[in-house]
């Protein structure tokens, strides 16, 4: 088992290597000029090709790689007439914001997680809820429900949900404030409310998904042997499904909606615009807009790493509940 | 001054949103104009309480007062945390481009040759932290402008092209004793530290209105950080920041070390200012319109989305809250003289141009006005309706004839510039959007209507000032607005060789020695009457020889909450006075 472990958890870092590598590589190739970027619309050229050689762009790719990585390690200093040190672990200098980009997403991350996580559990309890529900009242006005719930959310785009939460909601009932994030240290009742929305939102669109997944799920468990075996033993009814059917049913949900959450630790990019959350998504559709790379590759990084990592985390869970994959 | 709007291809700016200043006087309907009604009065007004601004874009421009070069950003900041030399009178309408003594006691003192002014600051002007406001102060913040490599030559550039510094000057960062010695001699500070006397290469009669630009701002050496000193700089003025978050707010509290009686232009109302970021436009707009709790105390950075202004000008109930009007740009179109030295061209050019189509395109009327200038019908003193090329219809749609016409004489004229128009092309640069990729066809088609053939050439935004420097196409779009009340800020900067932004390369024709001498006199020229009268006439020289082709003064639309009093645009600005806005109860 410790092989196992071993080898999936060196696959991840050699996974990340890469991922690392292809993203400065994709960045770097884009056709904005990150030196350009430095400076204003007035700039003249010679101060961008001082720009270029000051940040080393001037240098070939690997090498700028290579520096990138030793920042990530060791720290780095960037610019111009007084450089600015970001400690490691640097993911760079944002010369649009003026902030190393580490503390960017140090100050995004809890925005984002607060966000996925509330999400995540409202979507676990509805999907799963709704799910099981739909498949122990089949064909009857439950399952219907739950069905149409399910069409309804996965048909519906996520701004226009959360748009239309705050037409409803803030604009037009004025019942709740327009959502204006705290951290929950600071204050937990504005964190609250200021996500109620966001959770809302995310968990009616994602939620969908798993309240068919789940249905099926334990439809399809429900015509195993065992399930037919343990009613003919007399096993009361509520104990075969909740011991054994939703164990059995569950088990990929759960495997999915591990990678669905770390996804979503990658930044709720639709979910933050709309609400105006400055999380993960938000910091990366402000890079986009300002086509600012160093935070355009760090946080496409950040959401990678979660990705692997969530990744080799189901992996190794998979070891344990099945030995059959380890020899793989 | 350059803008944050999304005005493709524009370089500067001065303002963004301006109102009821007076008829454009330059034909088109235009989509109608309002001054704010109540809410640009002060009825009312309760002192206290927190004033929202809501902005869909993901943070402050810049908060560093060397590196500010948007007009609404310029006139936010000048009103909230930072005081300059001299300033602008706190009013609505022409009057408010007076220019008044800010720091300093007066609007300052030229010498004879206007190649040296001096300026003597106010007793009792003080930073946030209480520390005395002195010469030195301002003479650091204006070396900071020197300093490229950390500024990006993101703010105005006037103090590196005027201030007469001997050999080169690198900002206080890097130089050497002896460079920062001749900053010194160029720029130099009495014993008291009172008087402050900057000497200039050339004569600028207008130095006075120079200074009024956030540039000139004095910062305390101790406390500069450098590039990152934009995220807390420190406050001069009846507000100071108490925490700025990109991508969420900025909060502005009020300073205690502020002295309205040092102070003859800010009068603060609102204890808070707190500027919400990264907010979506449609929300913004539905907030807006709804007009609810907070948001009745509540202004908008940026304009109405198009779809919405149809319901709030055609509904009187938003009377009192809307303002509509130029934004202080103009558009245009430069054509490169080098590789286009043939007047009859450059005229079909104009004339077979569908600029109606391209306005409908881009939004309608409420985009903005045809112009017959360079010079923005804001400029009032310098303004004056262009005799714009005969046949050009006022209503903005192509002359075919007339322009075919041109094309016929140009033929015989200069047959090497109309077989390059017509046979290999003209490469048009501009700034890649989906707005252009709309635009294009229309400039392709009319152009084509008369044989001249049209080389799209899309630039990358982040690129395209970089690359029409370097490689110049043969028309390039663009924008400007004036950095301050005088169109020496427009006519020079655009279609003198020393203009930083002159991309016709005019300086080959014929016509430009005699054009270059007389903007040297205009520049020179004290009174400001036949100053006018001197960049009205060399405006039209302009048109005349067709050097660049105006497109439009564009508008803007805004709307403000129901408790916003005092909320009139300030012309040198194109923005609302920020620092003076009150609340009704």
């Amino acid at each position: 088992m410790l092989i196992f472990i071993a080898r999936r958890l060196l696959f991840a870092l050699a996974l990340l290597f890469a991922v690392s590598a292809f993203t400065y590589v994709i960045f770097a190739a884009l056709p904005s000029d990150p030196a350009a970027l430095t400076c204003g619309k007035n700039c003249r050229p010679e101060v961008i090709a001082m720009n270029r050689v000051r940040l080393g762009y001037d240098k070939p790719i690997v090498v700028q790689y290579g520096q990138y990585l030793k920042g990530i390690v060791k720290g780095r200093t960037y610019g111009a007439s007084e450089g600015v040190h970001c400690p490691a672990p640097s993911l760079g200098y944002s010369f649009r914001k003026h902030q190393c980009v580490t503390d960017l997403i140090t100050r995004s991350l809890p925005v984002t997680a607060s966000v996925a996580l509330g999400a995540f559990v409202l979507w676990m309890l509805i999907g799963i809820g709704l799910g099981t529900m739909a498949a122990l009242k089949r064909g009857r006005w439950p399952d219907r429900l739950a069905t149409g719930f399910s069409v309804v959310g996965i048909s519906l785009p996520t701004f226009f949900v959360g748009l239309l939460a705050i037409m409803v909601f803030v604009i037009w009932t004025g019942l709740l404030p327009f959502p204006r994030y705290e951290g929950i240290t600071s204050n937990p009742a504005k964190w609250f409310m200021s996500l109620i929305l966001p959770w809302f939102t995310l968990a009616i669109v994602s939620a969908s998904s798993y309240v068919r997944l789940t249905r099926n799920g334990i439809l399809e468990v429900m015509n195993e042997e065992f399930v037919r075996l343990g009613l003919a033993k007399g096993l009361r009814r509520r104990t075969l499904i909740v011991k054994y059917v939703m164990r059995a049913a569950l088990l990929p949900i759960v495997t999915i909606a591990g990678l669905d959450f770390a996804a979503l630790l990658g930044g709720a990019v639709i979910t933050e615009s709309v609400f105006n959350l400055p999380g993960m998504g938000k910091l990366s559709i402000m890079a986009v807009n300002d086509s600012d790379l160093p935070i355009l590759v760090a946080t496409t990084l950040v959401a990678a790493v979660f990705i692997v990592i969530a990744n080799a985390f189901v992996d190794i869970l998979y070891g344990f509940l099945d030995p059959r994959v380890r020899s793989y | 001054m350059k803008s944050r709007k999304a005005i493709i291809g524009a370089l500067l700016v001065g303002a963004f949103f301006v109102s009821a200043c007076g008829s454009s006087g330059s034909g088109g309907s235009g989509s109608g104009e309002s001054s704010g009604g109540r809410s640009g009065t002060d009825e009312g007004i309760k002192d206290g309480g927190t004033l929202f601004i809501l902005d869909h874009s993901t943070g402050a421009t810049n908060l560093d007062p060397q590196r500010i070069y948007t007009g609404a950003d310029l006139g936010f900041l000048g009103s909230t945390i930072t005081r300059t030399l001299t300033s602008y009178t706190p009013v609505a309408g022409k009057a408010g481009t007076q220019l008044l003594a800010d720091l300093a006691t007066d609007t300052g003192t030229p010498s004879d040759d206007v190649k040296t002014w001096s300026f003597t600051l106010r007793d009792g002007v003080t930073f946030e932290d209480g520390a005395a406001i002195v010469c030195a102060d301002i003479r650091y913040g204006v070396s900071r402008t020197f300093a490229s490599d950390m500024t990006g030559d993101e703010g105005p550039l006037y103090a590196t092209t005027m201030l007469a510094v001997e050999g080169e000057y690198p900002g206080p960062y890097t130089a050497t004793a002896d460079q920062q010695a001749a900053y010194e001699k160029a720029v130099e500070c009495s014993e008291d530290g009172k008087t402050i006397t900057f000497h200039l290469k050339n004569p600028v009669a207008d130095f006075n209105y120079t200074v009024a630009l956030l540039a000139f701002a004095p910062v305390p050496k101790a406390a500069d950080t450098a590039d990152k000193y934009t995220l807390k700089p420190v406050s001069s003025g009846p507000f100071m920041i108490k925490s700025y978050e990109e991508g969420k707010e900025l909060i502005m509290v009020r300073n205690p070390n502020w002295s309205a009686d040092s102070d003859p232009i800010r009068k603060p109302h609102v204890d808070e200012i707190h500027w919400q970021f990264g907010l979506d436009e449609s929300v913004i707009d539905e907030r807006m319109i709804a007009d609810a709790g907070d948001d009745q105390a509540t202004i908008v950075y940026g304009g109405l989305q198009p779809e919405n202004l149809q319901t709030i000008f055609d509904n009187e109930t938003y009377a009192d809250r809307r303002t509509d009007g130029f934004d202080g740009f103009v558009s245009y179109t430069m054509i490169n003289i080098k590789k286009v030295p043939c007047l009859e061209v450059r005229q079909a050019f104009w004339l077979a141009l569908d600029r109606e189509a391209l306005r409908t395109a881009g939004g309608g009327p409420f985009t903005g006005e045809f112009a017959d200038s360079f010079i923005n019908p804001l400029l009032a003193t310098d303004y004056t309706p262009g005799t714009v090329t005969e046949g050009l219809n006022a209503d903005g749609t192509p002359n075919v004839e007339a322009a075919q016409a041109k094309m016929d004489a140009a033929k015989e004229s200069c047959p090497e510039v109309h077989k390059h128009a017509t046979e290999d092309g003209l490469r048009f640069d501009h700034g890649q959007s989906e707005l252009w990729a709309k635009l294009i066809s229309i400039w392709i088609d009319s152009l084509g209507a008369v044989g001249i053939k049209i080389i799209d050439n899309a630039i990358e935004p982040s690129k395209y000032y970089a690359t029409i420097n370097k490689d110049p196409g043969d028309l390039m779009r663009a924008g400007w607005a004036a950095d301050w009340n005088n169109a020496s800020t427009v006519v020079p900067e655009l279609f003198t060789k020393e203009g930083g932004f002159n991309y016709s390369q005019n300086w080959e024709d014929p016509a430009y020695p005699a054009f270059s001498d007389k903007v040297n006199l205009a520049k020179a020229e004290v009174d400001r009457s036949k100053q006018a009268t001197m960049w009205q006439e060399l405006n039209q020289y302009v048109l005349d020889q067709a050097w660049a082709v105006p497109g439009s003064f564009t508008k803007a639309q805004n709307l403000v909450g129901s408790r916003v009093r005092n909320a009139y645009p300030w012309l040198p600005f194109g923005w609302y006075n920020v620092g003076a806005i009150g609340l009704a109860e």
